[in-house]
């Protein structure tokens, strides 16, 4: 999702089906007018994904992903992004090293983006992150005390990825895509 | 490693040494428990006086990334359950250089090179660590301690490769090095008063794991082999082999208040080449089933049934009993415990948790030596204090 992306639940489709996967994902199916039954057919395909996905849903407000501007990679699957964030995987897809940043357990913005972006609980991550620590599989990420230190850690760490809500964005860190 | 990262650091330019030690990390933990039994010691003398202070845990790690596809990673253990204060000698528990040869949007794969955790069921890589357990002691019909140090680490080589999937990653490993043979093998095969000691060789690993939904479904099929051979200056002894070779077979449904898990091990053990009284070769079955609860933010509590046959030819242990003479009930374990756990902050946990056992197949019999005084039924109360950094 883009940083001046509209926040696209003023769509009727989204107001339809409040468990819709995200902002460009209903955008992209919104249908012509005046089809109901593709416009049906949409629906029904966006509840059954609802239904299939149920902790995967992200309002539009959710948190968004947030790099530093030399990353290259503009768009992440949301495995991948689950991989990094699990500290599995160390390195953007173009091999520059990762650096995570995260809020604390306990913050509501943290609880929100791990749970609509994401799709796992806080307490997952956090036993995932101690499994890795404790067993000489990986690293834990670091940990922030709030979303303008995350900014700016972010903006002066060059291969930094971490989240914040839409007001802290600016144009020192890069929104990267999860699809 | 601390002196190979330096030394990694010294042939790098300034800005990439200051990015490199960027990436140290340092952590630790320590545990201490207070075991409570009424009879039958464990971890200590637990049955008498106010119980037994005996089961500590301290460790403490460090990792770096010296290259952006290589993490470097040692932990160094001091753990005493039971045994005198010699017991808690700091050892490495796992020292690897992690080499990720390919990481994109579709898959992982890495080598380690060194001493590796083994991918064990659900727990056995940090078995050590309070923080990781859902209770004070593991399922013990499956983390045993009498031959820990078989499965623990092994020296050598793995290679792990995630695959992502459209709905969920699969994770395999594998693994081969030389096995660790501690003491505590010797022991629990009743090897210890002879003249001579078990020496490990190779052995291997593969765990082969499946994650559905972000976790929300956790399976796990685990394997291993461990051999070890025994050298004595009594011929009728030396060239003694022992091997070892369990299955475990583990699943996990993660809701977010609650998590239902259970394992099921099957293992297989057998000493050959010793004097016609010593040579065995059974094969033991272990199960657990275990409904866990989070409330309040920091609070879990938990129920297990827990289940162990040392012998799955002989689940009553009477044939054992009428060709040793020892009891039947050390040959199973029964064990239903009830727990709690409290994290009133995240670097502090607190847990408490009851034991009721019938049977004594798990008991350490470096705490009672004697298996004719163990008793078939008994109780155990559990307190924990878990810090970390």
């Amino acid at each position: 999702m883009g940083a001046n992306h509209s926040r696209g639940t003023d769509t009727q489709d989204a107001d339809l089906h409040p468990v819709a996967l995200r902002g460009e994902l209903i955008a992209s199916v919104q249908p012509p007018r005046g089809l109901p039954v593709a416009w049906l057919r949409h629906g029904l395909l966006l509840a059954f994904l609802g239904l299939l996905w149920p902790p995967a849903v992200a309002a539009s407000d959710s948190p968004v992903l947030v790099a530093h501007p030399n990353v290259q990679t503009p768009r992440l699957t949301r495995d991948t992004t689950r991989a990094i964030f699990a500290m599995r995987q160390r390195t953007w897809p173009d091999g520059q090293a990762v650096r995570v940043y995260v809020l604390s357990n306990d913050n509501p913005v943290h609880g929100r983006f791990v749970k609509e972006r994401l799709a796992v609980y806080p307490h997952q991550l956090q036993l995932a992150w101690d499994r890795m620590v404790f067993s000489g599989t990986g690293q834990a990420p670091t940990r922030v005390f709030s979303q303008v230190e995350m900014r700016e850690r972010i903006a002066s760490t060059p291969g930094a990825l971490g989240y914040l809500e839409m007001e802290y964005l600016d144009d020192r860190v890069q929104v990267i895509t999860m699809e | 490693m601390l002196l190979a990262a330096t030394l990694l650091g010294g042939a790098l330019p300034a800005a990439a040494r200051a990015d490199m030690l960027d990436t140290l990390q340092l952590h630790g933990f320590l545990s201490q428990a207070l075991v409570i039994t009424d009879r039958n010691d464990f971890f200590g003398p637990s049955s008498s006086g106010g119980g037994s202070l005996k089961y500590t845990e301290i460790g403490a790690n460090a990792s770096i990334r010296p290259h952006q596809d290589v993490l470097i990673a040692a932990q160094v253990l001091s753990r005493r359950a039971g045994g005198d204060g010699s017991d808690a000698r700091p050892v490495l528990d796992y020292g690897v250089v992690d080499y990720q040869m390919v990481s994109n949007q579709q898959r992982t794969l890495g080598l380690q090179l060194g001493r590796f955790k083994n991918p064990f069921g659900f727990h056995n890589q940090t078995r050590d660590v309070a923080f990781t357990r859902p209770s004070i002691l593991l399922p013990q019909s499956i983390y045993f301690d009498r031959t820990r140090s078989l499965g623990l680490a092994g020296d050598g080589v793995s290679i792990y490769l995630e695959e992502r999937l459209p709905r969920g990653i699969l994770r395999t490993q594998i693994g081969a090095g030389k096995a660790q043979v501690g003491d505590d093998v010797e022991r629990a095969l009743g090897l210890e008063p002879l003249p001579g000691s078990l020496e490990s060789q190779s052995s291997a690993i593969g765990q082969i794991r499946y994650e559905h939904d972000g976790g929300r479904i956790i399976a796990a099929l685990s394997t291993a082999s461990a051999e070890a051979e025994y050298s004595s200056t009594v011929a009728a002894l030396d060239g003694g082999q022992f091997n070892f070779k369990p299955w475990i077979f583990s699943l996990q449904y993660n809701a977010e208040k609650w998590s239902l898990t259970g394992e099921y091990a099957i293992r297989k053990l057998s000493l050959e080449g010793f004097d016609g009284f010593r040579n065995f070769d059974t094969t033991g079955e272990s199960w657990y089933l275990q409904y866990s609860r989070r409330f309040l933010d920091s609070w879990q509590w938990f129920v297990r049934y827990d289940s162990l046959v040392n012998d799955r030819s002989d689940r009553s242990g009477e044939v054992f009993e009428s060709q040793t003479g020892r009891p039947a009930h050390s040959q199973y374990a029964d064990d239903v415990t009830i727990g709690l756990q409290w994290a009133p902050v995240s670097r502090l946990l607190l847990a408490a948790e009851y034991h009721h056992i019938d049977g004594t197949g798990w008991l350490p019999t470096q705490d009672n030596p004697d298996p004719a005084e163990t008793s078939r039924r008994w109780n155990m109360l559990l307190f924990q204090l878990s810090l970390r950094f």
